[in-house]
């Protein structure tokens, strides 16, 4: 069955200090995700890079 | 003296423009040539289509920008390439032709030594009879210009809602093979926040309709994903949004005609359907732009530069499903043939789609294209940039810089309604976005924890500041290079 949000997820979704305390935490999560790098994968070791 | 030649001006090609002026001395020559001549943060077009930004607000001309940082600009399109150059031409060159003014239908020769193509893809409205943005009431978002369209379409179906009008409002992909199923599901969320805003949801029946098997594909063949501390299918997080909002879908469609309020479509079962609607925002195919190559003796080598897209160091041996590997996605974006021509962002021709390939039951191909999103683009962009900037520094040709879809992450804030306090996004992230299926067996082929899901307002704060941070980035603004792409 499919999950529904609740009341009280909806309530977290939308208070504005725990969102804001969110996007903090997010945007750093992100850009632990972008700035992790990026490299090819025929030759890991070689070739990762960060430009 | 180098001359770089960068095609178009969008979020790769501009990256690439603006790395190049930025590391490269002065000496050498960059110029973009381009038929707009604004800069768009096609992003932000979903607010644009529903009337809560003006497109001007995330557009800018290129020209003053080009001619303060020294980048050369031509406002033309591409017509030809002469990899070779021709019998009077001994360089390379890009054969362009004017789009305004007096240079307007003029053909001229741009020669280049390296040349980046960066045209993405042509919205390929004509593959699907019948859908034109802004006839037989479907609308795009895919330009400033479509957005503004849908929202005077929107905005009318509202007041006749206001008035007593029942509605049907139909989103998602207007064609089997289409790709871009984020841009259409952020729409369909703030098209349904906007009905809230406006005191007619009530009236209105909001229907999703796609060519992905599953929701929440994404033409990246769904993920799993942590969410909160749950560990969730993107199918079942999208599900959930979706029954949250009250809206309902159709997968497994390939829309193969267009009439005024009505999309017919085949789905894998092989029946053909209808669909009646109202207001329609149905994203087209992406296909390459046709583009035709010619060597110094002016045969014909377009099967050299490109499939449909421009050809790179993909693997794109044809093999079953089962077969396919991370292992075949381009790191360079090098064209094998011409070692000086790279094509970043949309403009490189993917392997095979990331999506699991199927066929309806009538031997229709039935699923999403691979999607090239802007992180990619701006990164892939700006690595070709940095391995042209090594080559022409050193005298000889460095590959250092890489980046593989397979081996790269991708942030994907998707807005699920716009406002300080009642906005929402849908934040994603993916590791790697190709999945790869060696290295994450037991994860559909992704890092778990890299790869999360997130909703709520923070996710609409994250979704405006990135359209502040990245037209600030565009602008070249002080420092601007500290923006990661
Ligand atoms: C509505 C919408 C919302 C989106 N939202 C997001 C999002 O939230 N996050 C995200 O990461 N991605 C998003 N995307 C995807 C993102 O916009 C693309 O990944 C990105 O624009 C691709 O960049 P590109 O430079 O390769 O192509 P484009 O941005 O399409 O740029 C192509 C350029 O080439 C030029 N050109 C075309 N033909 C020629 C020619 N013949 N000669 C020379 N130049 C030519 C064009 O004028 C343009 O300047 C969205 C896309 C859409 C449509």
């Amino acid at each position: 069955m499919t999950q529904r949000i609740s009341k009280y997820q909806r309530l977290k979704m939308m208070n504005p200090i725990l969102q804001f305390f969110r996007f903090i935490y997010l945007s750093i999560k992100i850009l632990i995700v972008v700035a992790g790098g990026h490299g090819g994968t025929r030759n890991i070791k070689s070739s990762t890079s960060s430009s | 003296m180098a001359k770089i030649v960068v095609l178009g001006a969008g979020i790769s090609g501009h990256v690439a423009a603006s790395h190049l002026r930025r590391k490269l001395p002065k000496e050498h020559q960059v110029m973009v040539v381009s038929p707009n001549s604004n800069y768009q943060w096609i992003p932000s077009n979903i607010w644009v289509g529903i009337g809560r930004m003006k497109s001007k607000q995330i557009l800018f001309p290129l020209a003053p920008l080009y001619k303060k940082k020294h980048i050369g600009f031509k406002q033309a399109k591409a017509v030809t390439f002469h990899p070779e150059g021709d019998v009077t031409e001994n360089k390379p060159y890009v054969l362009v032709e004017g789009v305004v003014g007096d240079s307007k239908g003029k053909q001229e020769k741009v020669t280049y030594d390296y040349l980046i193509n960066a045209t993405g893809p042509k919205l390929n409205f004509e593959a699907t009879e019948g859908l034109i943005p802004g006839t037989n009431s479907t609308y795009s978002v895919c330009t400033y210009t479509h957005a503004d369209h849908a929202w005077e379409g929107l905005s009318a179906l509202i007041a006749d809602m206001k008035k007593g009008k029942k509605a049907k409002i139909l989103i998602g992909t207007g064609h089997a093979k289409a790709t871009c199923q984020g841009a259409a599901f952020e729409y369909i969320l703030n098209v349904e926040q906007e009905l809230r805003r406006h005191k007619v949801r009530d009236m209105a029946e909001v229907t999703w309709i796609s060519n992905e098997y599953q929701l929440g594909d994404f033409g990246m063949d769904g993920m799993l994903l942590s969410y909160g501390d749950m560990t969730m299918k993107s199918h079942e997080m999208v599900e959930m949004i979706f029954e949250d909002r009250d809206i309902k879908w159709i997968l497994g469609a390939g829309v193969q005609k267009i009439e005024n309020g009505i999309a017919h479509y085949e789905n894998l079962d092989g029946e053909k359907k209808s669909e009646t609607y109202d207001f329609a925002m149905l994203i087209p195919s992406f296909s390459g732009h046709g583009f035709k190559a010619f060597d110094k003796n002016n045969k014909d080598i377009t099967d050299k530069l490109f499939k449909g897209f421009m050809i790179v160091d993909a693997n794109y041996s044809p093999k079953p499903y089962e077969e396919w590997s991370v292992q075949d996605w381009p790191e360079t974006y090098q064209n094998p043939s011409y070692k000086n021509i790279f094509a970043p962002g949309i403009a490189f021709a993917p392997p095979h789609s990331i999506s699991k390939p199927r066929k309806s039951k009538n031997g229709t191909e039935i699923f999403p294209a691979p999607p090239r999103t802007g992180m990619p683009s701006g990164i892939t962009a700006k690595l070709v940039a940095d391995n042209i900037i090594d080559t022409i520094k050193s005298g000889k040709e460095q590959l250092h810089h890489k980046g593989s879809m397979g081996n790269m992450g991708a942030a994907c804030i998707a807005s699920a309604g716009f406002g300080m306090t009642s906005g929402s996004g849908v934040s994603i992230t993916t590791y790697p976005i190709v999945p790869d299926y060696e290295k994450y067996p037991k994860t559909q082929g992704r890092q778990l924890g890299k790869t999360f899901g997130e909703i709520g307002l923070a996710g609409h704060w994250l979704k405006l500041a990135l359209h502040y941070a990245f037209i600030y980035k565009a602008k070249m603004k002080p420092f601007w290079w500290l923006i990661p792409e």
